[in-house]
């Protein structure tokens, strides 16, 4: 998995420092300088890298970094987790902040977390309330409806 | 200059302007719990509100707030493991790493005790540095804050290492950290860059939703993925005696900590480098007085000094930029320049005025700093046993209000659905990048030094050609960034050679 994923991002990176130089190459010198000066270094570092990934042992982790957890029960949940974000950001583009806060909340320490009706109400209510006060009464921070009531002509 | 010095103090201690502060406090506290809304931004929102102050009263609001942001911002990273504050993403590492250990409690100890030596000497600094400080900001011009940041760079690449090929990862995102920095309008010719036909890249990646992406995903996954709470089964032991045990720490390492507080006030000095810059440098610094390979391999994994640096710069790092900013009206940081315009706003004008006409005004905002964080602090340590037990709550509770507070604070960073893609995005980034063994720190700095550096390397060019290579400084700065980056590789082989 960690060799893998070694080998996933220097070719991404490569790629994406390639595209860089490549695109900069069509700009006058004023804005293409930065993006070559650290475009080309990188292009070659990513190559270095991708070789040391596949020619050499399995790469050891950063010393400054967090050791992830990678079994099989784990991948699982990482997948899950990766689910609930993607949703709770579909919801907040349709729904909108005010709904989708709670309403994403609530199911998650219901539906994710198994926790009981009590806990997950109160938490709920309190997150809602929180964020109305600080963001909404206090701040007067601007989000706006959601996607969905637009196309319903209710926003 | 003690007249002027105990006539700020007794500005400060009138009851308006104490009582404004203490509001900025209470603001200051949470606006720096919070992931994404940062101090920036609430110093920009609170200007309209100080209209109808005087000048001190107004300071005491806005630098109160202003001044503890940094503090419980250093709270959340060590908590939750998600930044507070775009300056507290450094504490992150070892912090945070001391949490999952069950060493929340000392981990907030350190902090809390460094952060209030930070600030003293930062404010310190501020008080005695405003007559001397203009020769040493008129030394350094473009090439050599160009090369400052290309150390503070190698600093960090070569923290990554663990070998020739731990330095190659650490370049590696460094480098990706610049290109990221590289998308959007350039400043010299105004052509837009990497940006696909898209109006949201046009202004450029936003520094906070990335930071809140790139640290707070993998760490929420990671959570997910164990099951458990912060600190895992680990016992949380007694939390007082733990934060006791985090400011013995302080004065352990006391001259780290004042070493760590001197780089954030020089750093806070610099225009333009900013408070982001200095945690990582006093990191750098922190990790670099490890004696042996084995003693560098316990930062990141819950080393107390790898707390005690960042917390330390971080706070010293207000007193360093408010010398700029009160001296010449240079501001050395976006919140200083926010603070610029409050200065507008009250009819004052920084420069020679505020150092004679208006001392006092000058001096009450030291006082500011001092009194501001010896609150928090006081205030953070009574209720230290209810912020560490955080880390015993079950994930599967904090998940989702992590979650709601990575979203909300990427979205009002510009309010724009894009930011949470873009934390959405290199969340999912940050997270390969620690799967496949590249550190994240190199890529931050890049990120956070890249519109800056690009900005410093063409003045230089445009200006000197090849010619800046050559001056005094440059040349000091690039023997000092190659010796950084030799060191550890020296280091390693030594060792071998040993074994």
């Amino acid at each position: 998995m960690h060799k893998s994923a070694a080998v996933g991002l220097s070719i991404s990176v490569m790629l994406v420092s390639g595209y860089a130089v490549f695109a900069a190459t069509a700009w006058p010198w004023k804005a293409a300088l930065f993006p070559l000066v650290i475009g080309i270094p990188l292009f070659c570092l990513a190559a270095t890298e991708l070789l040391w990934s596949l020619l050499g042992a399995e790469p050891p982790s950063a010393p400054n970094e967090v050791e992830l957890s990678t079994d099989a029960a784990a991948r699982r949940r990482v997948v899950r987790v990766a689910a609930w974000m993607a949703g709770f950001f579909v919801a907040i583009a349709l729904l909108g902040f005010p709904i989708a806060v709670p309403l994403f909340v609530f199911l998650y320490l219901k539906l994710q977390g198994g926790e009981g009706w009590v806990l997950s109400i109160v938490l709920t209510a309190a997150v809602a309330a929180a964020f109305y006060g600080l963001f909404d009464a206090l701040l007067h921070l601007p989000f706006p409806a959601g996607w969905l009531w637009s196309w319903l002509g209710l926003a | 200059m003690s007249e002027a010095l105990l006539e700020g103090l007794v500005l400060v201690l009138q009851w308006k302007a104490l009582a404004f502060m203490m509001l900025g406090i209470v603001l200051g506290f949470w606006v720096g719990l919070l992931p994404g809304l940062g101090g920036a931004t609430t110093l920009a929102l609170m200007l309209p509100f100080i209209y109808n102050m005087q000048p001190v009263e107004a300071f005491a609001f806005l630098l109160g707030m202003h001044a503890v942001t940094a503090t419980t911002g250093d709270i959340t990273s060590v908590l939750f493991g998600v930044p507070g504050e775009a300056a507290s993403a450094a504490t992150i590492l070892d912090g945070h790493a001391m949490a999952k250990n069950g060493e929340a409690g000392r981990a907030l100890g350190a902090v809390l005790a460094s952060s209030l030596v930070g600030a003293l000497v930062g404010a310190a600094a501020l008080a005695l540095a405003v007559p001397v400080v203009r020769p040493l900001v008129l030394t350094f011009g473009s090439p050599e804050l160009f090369m400052l940041a290309i150390v503070g760079l190698a600093f960090i690449a070569s923290l990554s290492s663990h070998g020739g090929r731990g330095l190659v990862r650490g370049f590696l995102a460094g480098l990706l950290g610049l290109l990221v920095s590289t998308v959007g309008q350039d400043p010299q010719a105004g052509v837009a860059r990497y940006t696909f036909d898209s109006l949201y890249l046009w202004q450029g990646l936003d520094l906070v939703p990335i930071l809140v992406g790139i640290f707070a995903i993998p760490e929420i996954i990671e959570l997910a993925a164990r099951g458990t709470s912060i600190a895992g089964s680990l016992p949380a032991g007694r939390i007082s005696r733990g934060a006791l045990e985090g400011v013995k720490d302080t004065f352990r390492h006391f001259w780290l900590t004042i070493r760590c507080s001197l780089i954030g006030t020089f750093i806070g000095i610099m225009p333009g480098l900013g408070g982001s810059v200095a945690q990582w440098m006093a990191y750098g610094h922190a990790a670099q007085s490890a004696r042996t390979a084995e003693e560098r391999k316990r930062f990141g994994a819950g080393d107390v000094r790898g707390v005690l640096g960042p917390g330390a710069a971080n706070n010293s790092k207000e007193g360093g930029s408010l010398i700029p900013t009160v001296a010449f009206g240079v501001p050395g940081s976006t919140a200083m320049a926010i603070l610029l315009g409050g200065f507008v706003l009250l009819g004052l004008v920084p420069g020679p005025d505020m150092l004679s006409k208006h001392l006092s005004v000058t001096y009450s905002m030291v006082w500011t700093i001092v009194l501001a964080n010896v609150v928090t602090v006081v205030v953070c340590f009574l209720f230290l046993d209810q912020l560490a037990r955080l880390t015993g709550v079950r994930g599967s509770i904090l998940i989702p209000l992590i979650l709601v507070l990575v979203f909300v604070g990427s979205y009002t960073s510009n309010n724009h659905y894009g930011d949470m893609v873009a934390t959405l995005a290199f969340g999912a980034i940050g997270y390969l990048m620690v799967l496949a063994g590249w550190p994240r720190a190199p890529f931050v700095l890049g990120l956070v030094l890249g519109k800056i550096a690009e900005n410093y390397l063409y003045i230089s060019i445009a200006r000197y050609e090849a010619a800046w290579l050559t001056r005094p400084v440059v040349l000091v700065l690039i023997v000092i960034a190659i010796a950084v980056i030799i060191y550890p590789l020296f280091q390693a082989r030594r060792k071998a050679a040993h074994a």
